[in-house]
């Protein structure tokens, strides 16, 4: 059973890539709507399985590492594979209606949705830093695709780009993924931690740490290595865009939150771990002023993903040598937000998507009269902004208090002064919008209006993304089910 | 007698009360008018046919209600109806057809409060009722809506405004003080409370602008004569006298000596007396002069407030000398003030018998033997004799009394003259005559069957004079007329003098 | 779940439904509209009155479940909660009859209703909130369900009212968050309790203990529109009237000072914030606001403005009630809590009223309206004499037994901004009492609509009439069972029997 569950995790989105590379733009469609049901089903079967049993490692073809490939499957790692579920399956429902089918390079849409799809899950599931970096790359390279379906020179420009900064950091990681097997002789992260509770820590992992850190930090955004996602993201089709801020450098801080958390106690120093959080703290503060300085309705949606990203790398001076409780406060805040960012996000460039399609433009001002004449898309994109803005009852809000749990907890009383700082400036840019779109000039309605689909789909998205914070609880039990170490080497 | 009296009390204010949602409907303005005079009934058999020993208790009201009526309360209550009645005859011909809902409905609130205030025993109701008072009143003043109506009403309302907060204050502070929220028990606690001055102060400041003492009178000569005539005879009968109730029923009368305050109360009653007199002279318009009248006559009852203050022995009998003088003083102003509105008949014989029956409550009020006024002023004199009060002004008393009854018929004369400028012959509407002639018997007959017990002050009969008093009353009415005369005499000289310069 | 477990949630859930229910009708779907908004509403007021009469037997309505780790969401009622959700009930239904006859005609109404519901279903929230956090939850729902009203208009002038209601509402939210996440940190999931729970804190807490305290007043404070964080308030008066009703009567500046009651008294509990020296200051800021607020509103000539500084004034009057830290002041405040809620809302009325019928928004327009609207004048009357704490209203009840309360507690100086706020009132509320009677009015109002024999709609006219009978109604029975005072008793004898 759980073979099948993997394998249909990890291989059939590589044949759904595959399939639909072979088909015209509506076929691929047709082929992702079954794939997107199999998928689902057997996201939500591990999800059940791991909710039961606990969970475990599994080594895939029955090869152990340090040679196979070992799989991490515990409760973050199916809580995150059934969120890829949720928004991927979301954003490609919206992609199928939104994209136009008729521009030619449009069908390749379909197979780089599936390769980022498998990569995701990939890196979700990944237990050893090699197969980690093959599921980041495989992830890299099908985002810069879809950001370059955009098709015109702009989009071009932003795709390489962005595949660029992608490079680099690979590049950093790989060359830390080497001095860590250069050091330890093993990829495996349950390996490396094995052996450093049993020796003392040697000096230069710690540059491997930092460097690995660094590369993904780049391709997270974290700023001041922010500059490539707003362009990127700004420019890329509205479901690439929600792909791209919800999962995409998720992916990458997912994969630095797991290092740091492993090796970070015994490898980081206080120094680095604040130092990480301040930039994540400017992040939030520099992200959100530019995003109120943005005239594109997409552009601000894009700089306000650099600045919760910003909020995602306080996990490193909350988790660093700080009691057990505050640490898993910390812990359970980020993942909150890593969820619910993904959710508001997702859902808020679709909506946006279905705003500049309506009004047919993208700026900010453009969208006066959309409040009285398009209460619908507007009110998801509303919604999706208070989770962002982490106001309750939306899920931001829960992870926000648990950070600010965190953070007063442990005596760093300036985390909380960024997190309130960052609520109050998100809300100076979502306001912005809701402002420009409660004007009543134009008094007929000269919109046009999207097809139903494409509307509930965000607001689906964005009601997820507000319950969120009233099922935190059941949410994070997952996470903390018992994990069966027998399968660790 | 049997009849429920609290059912009777609480028709007696709810009726008013609830009179103006007759304005509710555009049709009954007609009938409105015609109810103004019947408003008051209820309130006039209370006063005047139940027994006074009943109580009414409503848990529910405000913060625990208790009415009741006591001998003082019954007098007001008495001249309150008499006067509102009076006037609502006369009101029903008085009143031209503008604004008709809006007068009525201040009319009718008006009178609620003030026949509320007189049965009211808890703080609670009192005060409601007295503001009540107070606000609708405001309407009966701007009525008429000239510039000088707006204006009096404007100083009316500030001054109104401030003495209600300051008796807000002075009735918390005291109710806190007495752990109660009854008026009957405010007396005994105020004698020992901590705050007592203030708590003094604040009362006799506050019900002071009702009851026009000085300093806190300006809105009395502005505000009665631009009210219609109705409104300033209940103005100046009936509501100055709401100020004079609100000091008897809270300030410590006869529980503690309070000499201080006596003297003060004695000064400001004796600059009422006496200036207003000096100011109501110089008046041209009539009810101006009606109007300082009632502030020097204010005063003389402020006289008795004093000594009453000052003395805790001789409290209860000044007690009922006042309200003995505030039923003859509303009465016999309430007359007068409506006499201002009629009009002269044709024929000789008749002005002279309408100008004897304006003149006749004036004179009533100078203190004319064989008329109320001379009951009262007789009381007055007995009851602040010198020998029977103990305390330092008591010798200055009796020449103010004097001074002011020649003030009092200077007022009146010079009510009289500016009146005969100003009364014209023509036809009067026969409700408004009916109003001005029950007022008049009123004040001047029916005063005379209450059943008066005024410890022993004046001797039996009670109504008649014995002839060594008569001297007393008279002489300085002599006097005035004789100053009255000379200023006559030196207004034609001066005038013909005018004349005579003139060049031919 | 037992029946005592759903009442709260129906409570709260019947709005949410309601607003739910709205925002999926379409917006020309008039009838059913106003059919699913009427019938929530009294629903409500139903469950509401059950809930009322279930407290007051002592039944134990209560509903509660982890949220996140530490942190539970409660919901409950006790005779604090149903004095402000029975408020927000009353005010919804007549808010609501009198938002159909204002809004008809004009566009984005299901937007109105919707949000409207919303943010009635959060004041419900706020009432029946068991703990802090619970209470934040609804408060900050409440900040956003109002924005879209604030804004309804679209004008350029609404937008920007709109703004500055959210960089108050939002900044004090984020202070209050602080604040109560900090005293989560230092104490725990607290809930509230008669009582509070703060009397023997730790000794080296009290530094922190009184700094967050000041945190949650400043939180608080904004909707609360203590000076120095009322700017806000005039400016939402932009908002259509029934908003302006709502907001200044019920929802907002009333969540704010109901939170700080719930601080101070079920949080910190009266003893420990007087112990901690935290009253007398509060108090004090209260009564400056009450006479600042009051002298400020002298000077408004747009009717609404001046309005909303009363409300300033008026809401501050139950801060100082609490702070005063007498049983008797504290029946004062709380009860003003009901009295200011319906006084106000029927000034509110009136002024729409004025506005939609004949045009008016200045005061020097409203010579002799009296005439042309004595209904709506007569209910406009009775509310200001209301305010000035004239009684036998509504708000000399108020005044006298805070009065009394501040005396009881030696605080003789209460009384001077007692008489002093009465006498600002009068000054601000008479000259328009003054106009509307005693004027000659012009011959033509600035825009006149016409109702036939009627002075305007009567879903216009009959809200502020009740409500205006509510006020002297609940003056003049103070004393009986159910009046506002007896039920304000009935909480502050339950929160000192602890």
């Amino acid at each position: 059973m759980t073979l099948w569950l993997m394998a249909g995790l990890l291989f059939t989105p590589l044949a759904w890539a595959v399939l639909t590379l072979l088909t015209d733009f509506v076929w691929g469609r047709r082929v992702t709507w079954v794939g997107i049901l199999v998928q689902v089903l057997v996201s939500l079967g591990l999800w059940l399985t791991v909710a039961q049993h606990g969970g475990f490692y599994y080594d895939l073809g029955g090869w152990g590492a340090p040679l196979g490939i070992e799989l991490r499957v515990d409760g973050l790692a199916v809580t995150f594979v059934l969120l890829t579920a949720a928004v991927a399956s979301a954003c490609g429902l919206h992609a199928g209606v939104y994209i136009d089918q008729h521009k030619p390079w449009h069908r390749y849409f379909w197979p780089l949705f599936w390769f980022l799809w498998s990569g995701l899950n990939a890196v979700w599931l990944g237990g050893d830093l090699f197969n980690l970096y093959v599921g980041l790359e495989l992830i890299s390279l099908s985002a810069v695709g879809l950001v370059a379906l955009g098709g015109n020179a702009n989009a071009l420009r932003a795709s390489i780009r962005y595949l660029l900064a992608a490079l680099l950091g690979s590049l950093a990681y790989l060359l830390g993924v080497a001095l860590i097997y250069g050091q330890f002789g093993t990829l495996s992260i349950a390996g490396v931690v094995a052996w450093l509770d049993n020796h003392s820590a040697p000096a230069g992992p710690g540059l491997a740490l930092a460097l690995m850190i660094t590369g993904l930090a780049l391709k997270t955004a974290l700023f001041p290595l922010h500059r490539w996602l707003p362009p990127a993201h700004g420019i890329a089709k509205s479901p690439v865009s929600a792909l791209l801020s919800a999962l995409v450098v998720k992916a990458s801080f997912y994969i630095a939150a797991r290092l740091w958390l492993a090796f970070g106690e015994s490898l980081g120093s206080l120094a680095a771990a604040q130092m990480v959080g301040l930039l994540g703290g400017a992040a939030v503060v520099w992200g959100s002023w530019l995003a109120c300085k943005q005239a594109q309705l997409k552009q601000v949606v894009a700089y306000s993903s650099v600045a919760q990203i910003g909020y995602l790398f306080l996990l490193f001076p909350l988790t660093y040598s700080v009691s057990e409780s505050v640490s898993l406060q910390a812990q359970q805040g980020i993942t909150l937000q890593v969820i619910s960012h993904a959710l508001a996000k997702a859902a808020m460039f679709l909506a946006a998507g279905n705003l500049i399609l309506s009004v047919g433009s993208s700026r900010i001002d453009a969208l006066a009269g959309v409040s009285r004449f398009l209460p619908f898309s507007l009110f998801s994109f509303g919604l999706a902004g208070v989770s962002l803005m982490s106001l309750p009852p939306s899920g931001g809000f829960a992870a926000k208090w648990l950070l600010l749990q965190a953070s007063l907890g442990s005596g760093q009383w300036w985390w909380a002064l960024v997190l309130l700082a960052g609520g109050l400036l998100s809300a100076a840019y979502l306001f912005r919008i809701y402002r420009a779109s409660f004007a009543e000039n134009p008094e007929t309605d000269q919109f046009f209006h999207p097809s139903k689909s494409l509307e509930i789909i965000p607001m689906v998205l964005a009601v997820m993304a507000l319950g969120l914070g009233f099922v935190s609880e059941q949410v994070l039990s997952v996470m903390a089910l018992p994990f069966a170490e027998e399968g660790a080497p | 007698m049997t009849f429920p009296e609290p059912i009777l009390a609480l028709v007696a204010v709810c009726l008013p009360l609830l009179y103006p949602a007759m304005a509710l409907r555009s049709d009954w303005r007609r009938v409105m008018r015609y109810i103004l005079p019947v408003l008051p009934l209820p309130a006039l058999l209370l006063a005047s046919c139940g027994d006074p020993s009943w109580q009414l208790e409503l848990p529910w009201l405000l913060n625990g209600g208790l009415w009741a009526l006591d001998d003082l309360r019954r007098l007001f209550l008495l001249l309150t109806a008499v006067l509102w009645t009076v006037a609502g005859v006369y009101a029903v011909g008085y009143l031209a057809e503008s604004h008709i809902r809006r007068f009525c409905v201040c009319w009718g609130l008006t009178l609620a409060g003030n026949l509320g205030l007189t049965v009211a025993v808890d703080i609670g109701s009192f005060y409601s009722f007295f503001a009540l008072m107070t606000f609708a009143g405001y309407g009966l003043i701007v009525h008429e809506g000239t510039d000088e109506a707006h204006y009096a009403g404007r100083v009316y309302m500030a001054m109104a405004v401030l003495g209600e907060m300051s008796i807000l204050a002075g009735l918390l502070l005291a109710a806190s003080a007495a752990d109660s929220q009854l008026l009957t028990d405010l007396p005994a606690a105020l004698a020992q409370a901590q705050q007592r001055d203030l708590i003094i102060a604040l009362l006799i400041a506050g019900f002071g602008v009702k009851a026009g003492l000085p300093l806190l009178h300006f809105w009395l000569p502005l505000a009665h004569p631009v009210a219609p005539t109705p409104a300033s005879a209940v103005l100046s009968g009936a509501m100055i006298k709401a100020g004079l109730l609100g000091w008897l029923v809270t300030l410590p009368f006869g529980e503690i000596g309070l000499s201080g305050w006596g003297a003060l109360m004695v000064a400001a009653g004796a600059v009422g007396a006496l200036g207003a007199a000096i100011l109501g002279v110089l008046q041209h318009r009539p009810k101006a002069v009606l109007a300082y009248s009632s502030i020097s006559q204010m005063g003389l009852m402020v006289l008795m407030v004093g000594a009453a203050l000052a003395d805790p022995e001789r409290a209860p009998v000044l007690f009922s000398v006042i309200g003995l003088y505030a039923l003859h003083h509303g009465l016999a102003k309430g007359s007068l003030f409506l006499s201002a509105g009629v009009s002269l008949p044709a024929s000789r014989m008749g002005q002279t018998m309408i100008w004897i029956l304006i003149a006749l409550p004036g004179l009533s009020l100078a203190g004319l033997p064989f008329t109320s006024g001379a009951l009262a002023k007789l009381a007055m004199k007995a009851g602040l004799a010198e020998d029977s009060l103990s305390f330092a002004l008591a010798g200055c008393l009796p020449p103010l009394m004097t001074a002011g009854a020649i003030a009092t018929l200077l007022l009146v004369l010079r009510y009289l003259w500016t009146l005969s400028a100003k009364l014209e012959t023509g036809q009067t509407p026969p409700m408004l005559t009916a109003g001005w002639l029950a007022a008049v018997a009123a004040s001047l007959i029916a005063f005379w069957w209450m059943p008066w017990d005024l410890a022993g002050l004046v001797k039996a009969p009670v109504w008649l004079p014995a002839p060594y008093q008569i001297w007393a009353l008279v002489w300085p009415m002599l006097i005035a007329l004789a100053l009255a005369g000379l200023a006559v005499l030196l207004c034609r000289n001066s005038r013909s003098a005018a004349l005579g310069a003139k060049p031919h | 779940m037992t029946l005592e477990e759903w009442m709260p949630v129906f409570a709260l859930m019947i709005s949410l439904v309601a607003s739910v229910g709205i925002f999926a009708l379409p917006e020309t779907g008039y009838v059913r509209r106003t059919s699913v908004n009427l019938g929530a509403a009294v629903l409500k007021l139903v469950v509401v009155i059950v809930m009322v009469w279930g407290v007051f037997h002592g039944v134990n309505y209560g509903v509660s479940f982890t949220m996140l780790p530490g942190v539970t969401f409660v919901l409950r009622a006790d005779a604090l909660s149903m004095m402000f959700a029975g408020l927000s009930a009353v005010l919804w239904l007549l808010t609501t009859i009198y938002a159909v006859g204002y809004l008809e005609d004009s566009p984005n109404r299901r937007r109105f209703f919707g949000f409207f519901s919303l943010c009635v279903a959060s004041t419900m929230g706020i009432a029946l909130a068991g703990n802090l956090f619970t209470f934040f939850l609804f408060y900050e729902i409440l900040t956003l369900s109002t924005y879209p009203l604030v804004v309804h208009r679209g004008t350029e002038k609404a937008l920007r009212a709109g703004r500055t209601y959210l960089i108050y509402t939002l900044t004090g939210g984020a202070v209050l968050l602080l604040a109560i996440a900090w005293l989560h940190s230092l104490v725990g999931d607290l809930s509230f309790r008669d009582g509070g729970h703060l009397v023997d804190a730790d000794p080296d807490i009290h530094r922190s203990l009184i700094l967050i305290f000041i945190l949650l007043v400043a939180g608080l404070g904004v909707k609360a529109a203590l000076f120095p964080l009322h700017g806000w308030l005039p400016q939402a008066m932009v908002a259509p009237a029934p908003v302006s009703a709502l907001l200044h009567a019920v929802a907002v500046v009333k969540a704010g000072a109901f939170g700080i009651v719930r601080v101070v008294y079920d949080v910190y509990g009266v003893e420990a914030s007087s112990d901690l020296g935290l009253l007398a200051p509060l108090s004090w800021l209260a009564a400056f606001t009450i006479l600042y607020a009051s002298t400020r509103a002298i000077w408004q000539v747009d009717l609404k403005r001046r309005l909303a500084f009363s409300t300033i004034s008026q809401v501050s009057y139950i801060i100082l009630g609490i702070a005063l830290a007498g049983p008797l002041a504290a029946v004062g405040g709380l009860v003003h809590l009901l009295h200011q809620g319906i006084m106000k809302i029927t000034l509110f009325f009136c002024a729409g009223n004025y506005a939609e019928t004949l045009g008016i928004h200045r005061i020097d327009e409203m010579d002799g309206a009296g005439q042309r609207m004595p209904g709506t004048s007569l209910a406009f009357t009775i509310g200001a004499f209301g305010m000035i704490g004239a009684p036998p209203l509504a708000g000399f009840i108020t005044k006298w037994v805070m009065g009394s309360g501040a005396l009881a507690v030696n605080m003789d100086w209460v009384i001077l901004v007692l008489v002093g706020s009465s006498l600002l009132n009068a000054v601000y509320f008479l000259p328009i009492i003054h106009r509307l009677w005693f004027r000659k009015g012009k011959e033509t109002w600035p825009e006149e609509r016409t109702w036939g024999r009627l002075e305007t709609s009567p879903w216009l006219l009959w809200p502020p009439l009740l409500t205006a009978m509510m006020v002297v109604v609940s003056g003049v029975f103070a004393s009986s069972q159910f009046s506002p005072l007896a039920w304000a008793e009935l909480i502050v004898l339950r929160e000192i029997s602890e």
